[in-house]
């Protein structure tokens, strides 16, 4: 099982980016079985299929291409959020330079299922290389007639477009994507009505994951169940986990859901370097944090992950080692947030920077135990209190950092401090002055 | 609009459950417009009842049962459903509705003692309701962003007081169309700001600072000039169209500081122009408190010697009258009624500015008063009077006549030709030059009054200040008191509200409405319209009803 390789199948040929090679090893072979079928059944092949959205929430993809709404008279709209930018995640950007072919075929299987004539690709601004292969391949696969009118002599039209971010985090957020592609300042949209039907240009859109994408051909070629063979029960098919931090070998490699945790740690990133494991972050960084206890019966899978209380996100996972300094580990990551917040809603705009203002005093020595409540405390009246999940982002790695590691912060607080006249009080008493 | 009330008779009635309480409500409405038609306090600020839902401020967090079990929402976004639980004051929801205020205010420059907005601010008054009053806000303030940036010809922006709640960007969007205002950086460093060299100017601009709840746009004209919690507010129209928004005039120490907004969901909603809002400073301009004869100032008990033996010296019938659709509906009917058959009304040509939102280019109040009243308004045939010699002393009521040169020419010299001219007028102005006597009375924002707008909706006026001079009346008191001279009529009327309560009796549309119970949003008469309704080319939806007339005061 091991061995099935569904996104990552050329990565190893060389010059795989090129259509010739690529069609050469397979690359548009599900187009002629795609347009044989109907686009429900392929809808219906991807249900069975039970894939999950690759992006981070774990969304079901069949489920989401279904909210479309049937009698709709508006153009369909497919995005692909090729935003990559959550931390520690840098999976999707080898498939747009390896194999971009292959995500170009998942466009035209997606968007024929949903009956989309147009499709944006929505991609990192600061993936630069990335880009100009993208765009290479589309201008290869528009003159061999993949992209463009009547592809293939099946009637099927579908136009693709490039579109470049700016460099803002939340624009991998769907409706913040969405705005941005539309011209706008990047900021997620009040829902109700969901993207799937009023997204794009108030037209019904469905925003979907690189991988995502990248994982339909296989799908319609060989079938939903046989994709939902592969892995465990709940998490079918395959994933590229990226790994990086405290690893002797940092990199990513393609499997199928299920394999124990520590078993992978040992056989492809060789192992914790510097010391033994503290501390892992599953899949980018606003996913709770576990501590190496935790990690003991962890599974790469969508349900272990949930079991922990955690998630498996993006796939992305750091790995820290027994020396890292949690709070400043955590510093890092309320700076980018506090930095990437798009100030639309309040909790997250002065929320994120609370923290991030709060950690500053607890590396400079000057917070006290209090204050290590208080984190909580404001990480639980920020998360769910907005309108997209960044605030929720921001305070859960917040949360679980501070209740797990708490020893670790504690060595930079002070005990609670007595406010001047209770020690006045205590020395006119002569008590003893404790904290 | 009537279309508006059309579409609420047919609107479905639904009951929902509001913290244990059953309330009836209609289909469509959101959670904060259900809170406030049964007046249940819920906090709010970038909420506005006729601006489109953003939903930013997280502040009207509510409970609602889902089959998941209770659920956080915010009332803004979240219609009710028929059967909806909801809770503004369980625990989850007080603690989110706290925790965001307290967000809030962790950069607020707390410069409430040297605001402008300190009374009328909804953060105070929000903070007073559910704040949480712990300290623990112990992190440097965020300091960096602009104070008194200029914004405009009539606005100031601080950007460290603003909340973020994107009204005026709604509102600039939306209403006026202009867009000048927007967010500009990201996270907790984003600030409102209008484009480089573009600063905020249409014809609605002060509008933007009357929505803004907090102290970041200010108006030049009343920065630093009072406090709020001094004035004195009367409710009012605007005159300086046909349109006649309705607004509240607010004065301390017998002077008026600013023109406000008040809210009619039928006429202007909680909008006035410019135009309007600034005309307030008139009031003070050029006023005139004494009687000038052949241009020189006299006092009160000469003018009326004087008018006394005017009067005596011609024959009634020689007498004529000019009126003018500045006057309010007493003074029109007073003339009208009792002085016979040379009374005019004449009409200035509207020349001024027209929009779609609120403006008329009729610049004057009460045209439609002159229509009820069935006025005659033949210039001509009184231009032929005054050349026959029919007429030979004319009365000139608050219209001024030389203004309108340009239009009026032929009927101006004939006037200038009479041998006597009388002009009963509130301010030193071109008529009042070439006039032989001129009698000073009581400008609008000195006396109760009522008004038909252009879209045949009958307002009434309350006074706001008192006359520097006591003694001088309204114009239609006065009128009353020529009537009574001359024998016309068998008692002199003390106010103008006894000048209505007399002639609506004679109306059947205005009948069960004496002068203290005309509604604060008006009559609507069935008089022939002049102009459409207002908001015709503008899209924003918004539900009119519902509203207790409490909570109408309060809006913001």
């Amino acid at each position: 099982m091991e061995n099935i390789l569904i996104l990552t199948k050329r990565f190893s040929i060389p010059n795989a980016n090129q259509l010739e090679v690529a069609l050469k090893h397979g690359a548009y072979s599900s187009l002629e079985k795609l347009f044989s079928m109907k686009p429900e059944d392929v809808v219906e092949e991807v249900k069975k299929s039970n894939l999950k959205g690759r992006g981070g929430a774990g969304f079901p993809t069949g489920l989401k291409w279904s909210f479309i709404p049937k009698d709709t008279k508006k153009p369909i709209y497919l995005c692909v959020n090729a935003d990559e930018s959550e931390p520690g995640t840098f999976t999707d950007r080898y498939i747009m330079e390896y194999d971009p072919h292959l995500l170009i075929e998942g466009i035209i299987n997606t968007s024929y299922a949903i009956k989309s004539h147009t499709a944006y690709i929505y991609i990192r601004g600061e993936y630069v290389k990335q880009y100009q292969i993208l765009s290479r391949a589309l201008e290869e696969a528009r003159k061999a007639g993949y992209v463009g009118k009547n592809i293939l002599g099946s009637g099927y039209d579908l136009d693709i477009w490039l579109h470049r971010g700016a460099g803002a985090y939340i624009c991998g957020e769907e409706t913040g994507l969405i705005e941005s592609l539309e011209g706008k300042k990047g900021q997620p949209r009040i829902k109700p009505p969901f993207p799937a039907v009023e997204g794009l240009f108030r037209s019904p859109t469905i925003v979907n994951n690189v991988k995502t994408i990248a994982s339909v051909p296989w799908i319609v070629l060989n079938g939903g169940e046989a994709y939902a063979k592969i892995g465990t029960k709940d998490s079918t098919g395959t994933n590229i986990f990226g790994v990086s931090g405290h690893v002797n070998q940092p990199g990513y490699w393609e499997l199928p859901f299920g394999m124990r945790f520590l078993e992978f740690l040992e056989k492809y990133p060789k192992g914790v370097k510097g010391g033994k494991l503290k501390a892992l972050i599953p899949g980018g960084s606003s996913t709770p944090v576990l501590t190496a206890e935790e990690c003991e019966d962890l599974y790469l899978s969508y349900e272990s992950m949930l079991a922990h209380k955690t998630f498996l996100g993006t796939g992305g996972m750091i790995v820290m080692n027994e020396h890292t300094d949690m709070v400043k580990a955590l510093k890092t990551l309320t700076r980018f947030y506090s930095e990437e917040s798009c100030g639309q809603c309040t909790p997250c705009r002065e929320g994120t920077s609370w923290l991030d203002r709060l950690l500053d005093r607890i590396l400079n020595r000057e917070a006290t135990t209090k204050e290590l409540d208080l984190l909580i405390e404001i990480s639980d009246n920020m998360e769910g209190k907005t309108i997209c999940a960044l605030a929720a982002a921001c305070a859960m790695p917040v949360r679980s950092f501070v209740t797990k590691f708490r020893s670790d912060f504690e060595k930079y607080v002070k005990p609670i401090s007595i406010p001047v006249h209770k020690v006045a009080e205590k020395i006119i008493q002569k008590e003893p002055i404790a904290s | 609009m009537t279309q508006n009330i059309h579409d609420i008779q047919e609107r479905k009635k639904i009951k929902i459950k509001i913290n244990d309480n059953e309330y009836e409500v209609l289909e469509g409405m959101n959670i904060v417009e259900a809170c406030d038609a049964y007046e249940i306090p819920l906090e709010r600020f970038c909420y506005h009842r006729y601006l489109p839902v953003d939903g930013n401020c997280r502040t009207c967090m509510v409970e609602i049962e889902t089959p998941r079990g209770r659920m956080l929402t915010i009332g803004c976004n979240t219609k009710v459903q028929d059967g909806m639980v909801i809770y503004t004051n369980s625990e989850n929801a007080i603690r989110a509705q706290k925790s965001a205020l307290e967000f809030l205010l962790l950069d607020h420059p707390l410069d409430c003692p040297i605001c402008d907005k300190a009374g009328e601010c909804s953060l105070q008054d929000n903070y007073m309701d559910f704040g949480r009053y712990d300290f623990r806000r112990i992190v440097p303030r965020y300091f960096k962003k602009g104070k008194a940036i200029n914004a405009g010809d009539h606005i100031v922006l601080d950007q460290e007081r603003c909340i973020l709640c994107t009204r005026c960007i709604r509102f600039l969007d939306n209403i006026t169309q202009t867009s000048e205002l927007g967010i500009i950086h990201r996270g907790h460093a984003s600030k409102i700001s209008t484009y480089p060299g573009k600063p905020i100017s249409n014809d609605y601009s002060g509008n933007i600072t009357d929505i803004c709840p907090v102290g970041a746009l200010t108006l030049k004209e009343f920065r630093f000039k009072q406090r709020v919690w001094f004035l004195k507010k009367t409710k009012s129209i605007c005159v300086e169209c046909a349109r006649g928004c309705s607004i509240t005039m607010e004065q301390n120490f017998n002077k008026i500081w600013r023109f406000m907004p008040r809210e009619n969901p039928h006429l202007n909603r909680v909008w006035i122009c410019d135009k309007g809002r600034f005309s307030f400073k008139k009031y003070h301009e050029n006023r005139l408190w004494n009687p000038i004869l052949n241009q020189n100032e006299i006092d009160l008990t000469q003018a009326t010697l004087e008018l006394e033996n005017v009067l005596k010296t011609y024959h009634w019938n020689e007498i004529g009258w000019i009126l003018g659709p500045y006057s309010s509906m007493e003074t029109l009917y007073i003339a009208k009624k009792y002085f016979g058959e040379n009374v005019y009304a004449l009409i200035p040509p509207a020349t001024g500015k027209k929009d779609e939102l609120l403006q008329l280019p009729q610049e004057y109040p009460n045209e439609q008063g002159i229509r009820f009243f069935g006025m005659n308004v033949h210039q001509q045939e009184l231009q032929s009077k005054i050349e026959k010699e029919q007429i030979k002393l004319l009365f000139i009521v608050e219209i001024d006549i030389y203004r309108f040169l340009a239009n009026w020419r032929e009927l101006i010299e004939k006037i200038q030709a009479l041998p006597y001219k009388i002009y009963f007028t509130s301010f030193q102005d071109e008529t009042s030059k070439h006039m032989d006597l001129v009698i000073p009375v009581r400008s609008h924002a000195e006396i109760e009054g009522t008004y038909i707008n252009a879209t045949s909706l009958l307002q009434k006026s309350e006074a706001s200040i008192e006359p520097e001079n006591s003694f001088i009346s309204s114009s239609a008191v006065l009128l009353s008191q020529i009537a009574y001279l001359a024998g016309r009529i068998p008692r002199i009327f003390s106010s103008n509200s006894e000048i209505y309560n007399e002639f609506k009796n004679e109306y059947e549309e205005l009948k069960q409405y004496s002068f203290s119970n005309i509604p604060d949003f008006g009559i609507k008469l069935s008089l022939p319209k002049i102009a459409n309704e207002p908001f015709q080319g503008v899209k924003v939806d918004f539900n009119i009803f519902m509203i207790p007339e409490t909570q109408l005061t309060k809006m913001r």
